[in-house]
């Protein structure tokens, strides 16, 4: 545990130093937040919509943005050019446990993700939104985006242990795409097409923003919550296992 | 004896897409407690990947290697703490201050923080690295980043000091700055492994060398005793480029033919 917590100073260091790689995990999720808004925000008047309970549009999409805000997987990015450049194998050669190897760069991913999460939310607040559940909401919230993002970072770590390259892993980061829209981003999944709500059923990651919804927006679905953080438990173990087992076999 | 480094038929295979590539195909070596033991070899020979079995970084596929009495297949992090080792491009993480990158290896050897900075200092101070210690490594030279390599590599005071071509691309200034380095690192204690392809810094060097071509170990012996029996075969003068030419059955013509190729 404390080799982990020293390579996680590391990278939290290396993350400060690279304001450029972190301003646009940002800066992106907030413009999706603003243009989705602008595009769908007339089509669902808070007033008259029951799913929004009395909020506006913004309220609905801030969890679609805090996911995409969790889908950059910057972990990966810096973990594979520490291959590249020959400072992994410099790690490998010293008596650290493996897992610390892994394990490091998903809780600095983790610890950079609250503290965005924390100033999207902020940012929202300011564009009307209230986080309906209160302090412990706001607090669940930034956990389950956290959990998410190293979930996603975790994925994103496999492609960079099995390939080395840093292309392929920025490539890998495309899942974010089907992963991210094959959900009920703009409307519930009740009001899809039959084979769009199909998929967003068979999505795990619907379930994780449809608990982020219950947070935001209230409603008492407390179940939601639940289901969301059972799957992103469950979402995490695997990748943590898998990451495990691909750095113990890195030859 | 114990031996600094043992290995005993040391084999690595891959997987390719015709069956398998021996990279190394049975490899002894015996390197002697506080030498400085060159491994020589052409590109592509077996060197790196000799090295990187016996540094715990590949799997062996076939043999037995101890390094530091140390069994590496089956105690590969008691091996990691008693081996230094500096790779062909050098393992650093260039948004971090040397100062940095030496205190946090120290500590994942286990050093307290206190002990880690007073290790990060003396380190700085021995390579030369002291004014440039609290600057990023981004803007350090080619020949302070080798520096700086160097001393990870001994920040915990390792037994034996694994080098893989240590001067590759430095100019010959540098080059000799590490030369210097070696040979200190070497008067205190350590057991140093290098692998270079710079004869003439394995003549400086190194105590006795091997040389490896085509995955085999194909000659070994001091610097001196392989001169005096190409000597005693073929007359002249011969130097060590001439023992390794003989050794990996290459001959001046050839190269040169290939130059000629490469230059048409």
């Amino acid at each position: 545990m404390k080799q982990t917590l020293i390579l996680t100073g590391r990278a939290l260091r290396e993350a400060r130093r690279t304001p450029e790689a972190l301003a646009p995990t940002l800066l992106i999720p907030l413009f999706f937040l603003v243009v989705n808004v602008g595009q769908a925000g007339k089509i669902f008047p808070g007033k008259s919509t029951p799913f929004l309970h009395g909020q506006g549009y913004a309220g609905f999409q801030l969890p679609s943005s805090l996911l995409v805000a969790g889908s950059f997987g910057s972990a990966a990015l810096f973990l594979v050019e520490d291959i590249e450049k020959g400072y992994f194998d410099r790690l490998r050669a010293a008596p650290v446990s493996r897992v610390a190897l892994v394990m490091s760069r998903l809780l600095a991913e983790s610890v950079k993700s609250l503290v965005l999460t924390a100033v999207m939310i902020a940012i929202s607040l300011l564009l009307g939104v209230r986080i309906a559940t209160g302090v412990g909401g706001f607090l669940l919230l930034l956990v389950l985006t956290s959990a998410w993002a190293v979930v996603f970072a975790g994925f994103m770590q496999l492609i960079a242990l099995k390939t080395r390259s840093s292309a392929a892993t920025q490539s890998g980061g495309l899942i974010f795409f089907p992963l991210l829209f094959l959900t009920p981003s703009f409307a519930p999944r009740a009001m899809l097409t039959h084979p769009m709500e199909v998929a967003a059923s068979c999505n795990p990651v619907t379930y994780i923003m449809e608990g982020m919804r219950a947070l935001v927006l209230g409603g008492g679905d407390w179940g939601r919550v639940g289901l969301a953080f059972a799957v992103v438990a469950a979402a995490g173990a695997v990748m943590l296992l898998l990451n495990v087992r691909l750095v113990k076999r890195f030859d | 004896m114990t031996w600094a480094v043992e290995a005993t038929g040391l084999k690595k295979t891959y997987p390719s897409k015709d069956g398998e590539v021996e990279a190394v195909r049975g490899v002894d070596l015996q390197v002697r407690t506080g030498e400085v033991f060159g491994f020589l070899g052409p590109n592509g020979a077996g060197k790196s990947t000799t090295v990187r079995m016996l540094t715990t970084l590949l799997t062996i596929t076939a043999g037995t290697a101890t390094v530091a009495g140390v069994d590496v297949a089956r105690e590969p992090d008691a091996v990691r703490r008693k081996i230094g080792v500096a790779l062909q491009e050098a393992g650093l993480d260039d948004r971090q201050t040397g100062r940095e990158l030496l205190t946090l290896q120290a500590r994942l050897f286990g050093s307290s923080p206190s002990q880690a900075k007073e290790l990060a200092q003396k380190q700085l101070e021995l390579v030369d690295l002291l004014e440039a210690g609290d600057r990023v490594i981004k803007g350090y030279s080619g020949g302070m980043k080798r520096r700086l390599d160097l001393a990870t590599a001994l920040v915990h005071e390792p037994e034996v000091l694994f080098l893989d071509e240590p001067t590759t691309g430095l100019d010959p200034a540098s080059r000799l700055t590490v030369w210097d380095e070696v040979r200190r690192i070497n008067a205190r204690g350590t057991t140093v492994f290098l692998t270079t392809q710079y004869l003439e810094e394995a003549d400086q060097l190194c105590d006795r060398l091997a040389i490896i071509d085509g995955g085999r170990i194909v000659l070994e012996g001091t610097p001196a005793d392989l001169k005096a029996d190409l000597r005693s075969r073929r007359g002249g003068e011969p130097t060590l480029d001439d023992v390794f030419l003989d050794a990996t059955g290459r001959t001046r013509t050839r190269v040169a033919g290939q130059v000629e190729e490469v230059q048409a």
